[in-house]
């Protein structure tokens, strides 16, 4: 069943008379619980996509449903509503609040969700229950990363959203993190959405979606998508 | 090329850039603006002194002096005019009760006066009136109008052939209880000494004013000489006119180096800590000009010139600020125009401030420099890597379980505080100055209408003053006030080691005159000892159960008194029982009685010069309240600008600091409003404990203020409940007006682009 779905959406910028048209009417449609990944190269629209899915921008036309709700059409505060109850963010920069210890920085969603997950717990999931009084920037990259996974599920969203999460890591790390993000969205029933460059994490997803010039080139389903450990990093 | 980048980089900083050059407007202005006023009217004042040739010493003598003895002190080496006077208080006929101080010289060349209108002086001239200008126009009096006097009930008629200002009469008031001058009631005029000589019938001199640069003790050595006798020799600062003159040049001084060097300094650490931010942000740039192989120098002179830039634009406002606050404060309509009477206004700029000014720009330029020099220190790589902020540590506090128990909003808001302490520092120094200078001005006028107030109720038991004439017997003076059920009193002017204070002598039967202690209760007054007012008290060091000796004006006579207690008074002046003054054997005239009887039932009479009511003396309290009223709106006014001013620039640099993490809690999904509400929060908290400290440090402020003004008032300082209260909602209001502007800048957050770029 569709728990994201596209009808031919656009998101048009203009500055002056330049026109860029990042996205231009896109259909789609995504499964609930599927690990969904979004390639292309720079400029393709992809974080234009995510970044409409997650309520952070509005489409100039088209409509988005998610989990039957259109979103395309909400005020400021349904749209900060909407990003507190459905979906959660993994940054490529972590976006950590840098005055807040780790554990406040997973236990800030207990102010906007109506029902969170323990903090304490998401933290040990990611393997992180040690450092939870220690502040972001005494973290290593990868755990600072693990930290904004723990916050991203503890508001229990439905959907998980992923921009470049592995950019700003080592590849041995990165391949942790994603392992982690793989393992958490099977283990919570999660949707999650992963937009990259990376080929390499294409391999590991139920669908792939190829995006250039603001168009989606192509819907790949996978049958039997390669685990972490069988990808040559 | 790079002062393109400069201009659009200030515009992408303007926030920050027009809080700055506001900031040091102010501060100029402010500074600038105080020191012009005292400067003017120094300028202004003395020249009018020299204009109108004021005497250098007044010898007194109440037998009068005789063209001989005038002769006798020209003759002194080192006098350079003299000339008899007589100045009175004479009674303007038909005009229901105004007076004049009549004035007449023998010499013109001194004490004169400065003609605005009419014919030049002429001491031949039988019938010429020099009237004041201002005593003119209040009553509708024209050149060739004709006007008379009476002056021991003498008429002296003429016509008026000038109209005057008159450096003697410069603070144009009827007598000491009078604060400021009523031009409708009191003005000044001059006659020649032949309309004087004949309408009197003679040449009764009692002073002669004299021109010389001798010293005090050389001259009083030589006129003794020269007269055979001890005289009575008062200099210049003695003079009420020279001695108000230099009182306001002084209090303009205190005014000019204390709240000015507020401003100036909230102006400075705003400017420190917004160019140290600013060149922080700048880093990176910074980083890539000195890779493309800009010499450092270049670089620091592109950057010092933003410091420069905002000092020299500034100042340049802060000039023309400056002007406007002094031209408020002195101008003939202004403020000092309702007290004193000068022929010209104009501004003076002292030349201190122009180096003040320059110094300014240079202090500024300089923390431009630095800042610039901080950023580039190291290799090109070192300044390309960006700015990093100090790493979070753990506060003492978050050891406790209590802090954990706080709400996120709180913890966050605690840990930014701590994080930025400059930051915080000055948005304290600004909360913290707001609150000061608002509470002293709310305070000031309480301590001056709860001053009035007991004056009032407490000082004034009675409804009318009667001024008895001069000319009767004191069978007919007695009989006047037992008639009205009176109190009555007189004054003698007596001097304390050479200084001349009134002495006021009352016989109170009916209690309508009263005294009150330091801590304003009423004093008895007991007819074994005098009564000193708090001024005299400090400056001759005297308490109760002390000896002070006196010694009536123009006489050689000295009398000894007790000091009985100390009061509070609104005059320098000393007080004693009619029983106590007879027990000196002190002579005195009873000039005044002071009755429960209502003005209009008072019959006139020959006895009654003239009456004036309760309100009449309140009234002359109006025009100095009206006066402190605009000096406490500017105050506040003011205060409240430094506070947005200093609050909005911090809220804004503290915005373009946590933009990112105010783009991460909108993206986790934090809704605009609650975000608006933990930047209040901040505000608020850091409002209240800057309203704490603000609160004693003002009433310390005021009590300094009311200390440096004692010379002109014993006021006990008092601020009321309605103050406190004002002074915290005015502050707490002005956090929260700022904490709603940059509140609005969330809504502009655009989260895509906060979230791309580089940590």
């Amino acid at each position: 069943m569709a728990i994201v779905e596209f009808q031919n959406v656009s998101r048009v910028y203009t500055s002056g008379d330049h026109e860029l048209r990042a996205l231009d009417g896109v259909d789609l449609s995504l499964d609930e619980g599927k690990f969904v990944v979004i390639l292309g190269p720079s400029g393709a629209g992809k974080s234009t996509l995510l970044n409409l899915l997650g309520g952070l921008d509005s489409p100039t036309s088209g409509k988005i449903v998610v989990c039957g709700k259109d979103i395309s059409t909400l005020s400021n505060n349904e749209l900060a509503d909407y990003r507190a109850e459905t979906v959660g963010f993994v940054f490529q920069f972590y976006n950590l609040i840098p005055t807040l210890t780790v554990h406040e920085n997973v236990a800030l969603v207990k102010e906007i969700t109506k029902e969170p997950l323990s903090a304490t717990k998401m933290l040990s999931e990611v393997g992180l229950a040690d450092h939870a009084k220690n502040f972001p920037s005494e973290l290593s990259g990868g755990e600072q990363q693990r930290v904004s996974i723990a916050r991203a599920l503890a508001k229990n969203p439905k959907i998980l959203l992923c921009d470049e999460p592995t950019g700003a890591l080592d590849s041995a790390t990165g391949v942790l993190v994603l392992k982690l993000l793989l393992r958490m969205a099977r283990e919570y029933g999660k949707t999650i959405v992963i937009v990259t460059h990376n080929q390499n994490i294409a391999k590991m997803a139920d669908t792939v979606i190829r995006v250039k010039n603001g168009k989606v080139m192509s819907v790949e389903e996978q049958e039997s998508p390669a685990s972490a450990d069988d990808i040559d990093w | 090329m790079l002062i393109r980048k400069m201009l659009r980089t200030a515009w992408s900083y303007k926030a920050q850039f027009i809080s700055m050059i506001l900031m040091v407007m102010l501060g100029v202005g402010m500074f600038l603006g105080f020191n012009m006023e005292w400067a003017s009217i120094e300028h202004n004042m003395f020249s009018f002194f020299d204009d109108c040739n004021f005497a250098d010493y007044r010898l007194v003598s109440e037998s009068g002096y005789t063209d001989d003895d005038l002769g006798k002190i020209k003759n002194i080496d080192g006098v350079t005019a003299a000339a008899r006077i007589l100045s009175v208080n004479v009674d303007v006929k038909d005009s229901g009760g105004d007076s004049v101080a009549l004035a007449v010289t023998t010499d013109f060349s001194v004490s004169s006066f400065v003609l605005i209108d009419g014919d030049t002086y002429d001491g031949e001239s039988p019938d010429g009136i020099w009237l004041s200008d201002r005593y003119a126009a209040e009553n509708d009096i024209n050149l060739g109008d004709s006007i008379a006097f009476t002056y021991r009930g003498i008429e002296i008629s003429g016509n008026v052939v000038g109209l005057i200002k008159a450096a003697e009469q410069m603070i144009c008031v009827r007598d000491n209880t009078q604060l400021m001058p009523d031009f409708k009631t009191h003005g000044f005029a001059c006659i020649s000494p032949a309309l004087y000589e004949s309408a009197v019938g003679s040449g009764y001199y009692p002073q002669i004013n004299v021109i010389s640069d001798l010293d005090k003790d050389t001259f009083s050595e030589e006129v003794n000489r020269a007269l055979g006798k001890t005289t009575v020799i008062l200099t210049k600062e003695e003079d009420l006119a020279y001695s108000q003159a230099e009182g306001e040049v002084d209090e303009g001084k205190a005014m000019g180096s204390i709240l000015p060097a507020l401003f100036l300094l909230i102006g400075l650490l705003t400017m420190v800590t917004t160019m140290h931010r600013l060149t922080a942000k700048e880093k990176t740039q910074i980083g890539t000009l000195k890779a493309l192989g800009f010499h450092d120098s270049r670089i620091i002179r592109h950057y010092t010139s933003f410091a420069f830039f905002v000092a020299v634009v500034g100042t340049a406002l802060g000039v023309g600020v400056g002007y406007a606050v002094a031209w408020f404060i002195m101008n003939p309509n202004g403020m000092m125009g309702t007290y004193m009477d000068l022929p010209e206004w104009r501004l003076v700029l002292p030349g201190f401030c122009i180096a003040a000014v320059a110094l300014i720009i240079l202090l500024l330029t300089l923390i431009g420099f630095l800042s610039t020099r901080q950023m580039l220190a190291g290799t090109a790589a070192d300044a390309l890597r960006p700015y990093t902020p100090k790493k979070m540590k753990p506060m003492l506090i978050e050891r406790t379980k209590l802090f954990h128990r706080l709400p996120f909003g709180t913890r966050w808001n605690m840990r930014d505080i701590v994080r930025h302490k400059a930051r915080t520092a000055m948005s304290m120094v600004g909360i913290v100055g707001c609150t000061i200078l608002i509470l002293a001005a709310f305070g000031m006028k309480d301590t001056m209408n709860a001053f009035l107030d007991m004056y009032y109720d407490n000082g004034l038991n009675y409804s009318s003053r009667i001024f008895l004439s001069e000319g009767v017997t004191d069978e007919e003076r007695r009989e006047v006030i037992e008639k009205y059920d009176g109190d009555c009193g007189g004054s003698v002017s007596v001097q304390i080691e050479g200084k001349t204070v009134s002495l006021d002598i009352y016989n109170i039967t009916h209690d309508k005159i009263r005294i009150m202690d330091e801590s304003t209760k009423k004093i008895d007054i007991g007819d074994d000892g005098a009564y000193i007012c708090m001024r005299l008290a400090e400056q001759f060091g005297l308490r109760a159960g002390d000896t002070v000796t006196v010694s009536p004006f123009g006489t050689d006579d000295t009398y000894t008194l007790r000091v009985a207690g100390i009061f509070r008074s609104v005059s320098e002046n000393i007080v004693v029982s009619g029983k106590y003054a007879g027990s000196l054997k002190s002579p005195y005239t009873i000039d005044s009685g002071y009755t429960d009887t209502e003005k209009g039932d008072i019959a006139a009479s020959g006895v009654i010069k003239s009456v004036q009511s309760k309100q009449m003396i309140m009234d002359s309290f109006e025009g100095f309240l009206s006066i402190m009223d605009t000096m406490i709106y500017m105050l506040v006014g003011g205060a409240l600008l430094l506070g947005i001013i200093v609050l909005y620039n911090l809220g804004a640099m503290s915005y373009t600091e946590r933009y990112r993490e105010m783009a991460t809690l909108k993206v986790v999904g934090f809704r605009d409003k609650k975000i608006g509400r933990l930047l209040a929060g901040q505000n608020l908290a850091l409002s209240i404990v800057g309203i704490i400290i603000g609160i004693p440090l003002g009433a310390l402020t005021l009590s300094y203020m009311l200390k440096t003004l004692a010379s002109e008032y014993e006021m006990k300082m008092s601020i009321g409940a309605g103050s406190y209260i004002l002074t915290v909602l005015l502050t707490v209001g002005m956090s929260l007006l700022v904490s709603l502007m940059v509140a609005r800048k969330n809504r502009k957050i655009d989260m895509v682009e906060a979230l791309k770029g580089q940590e």
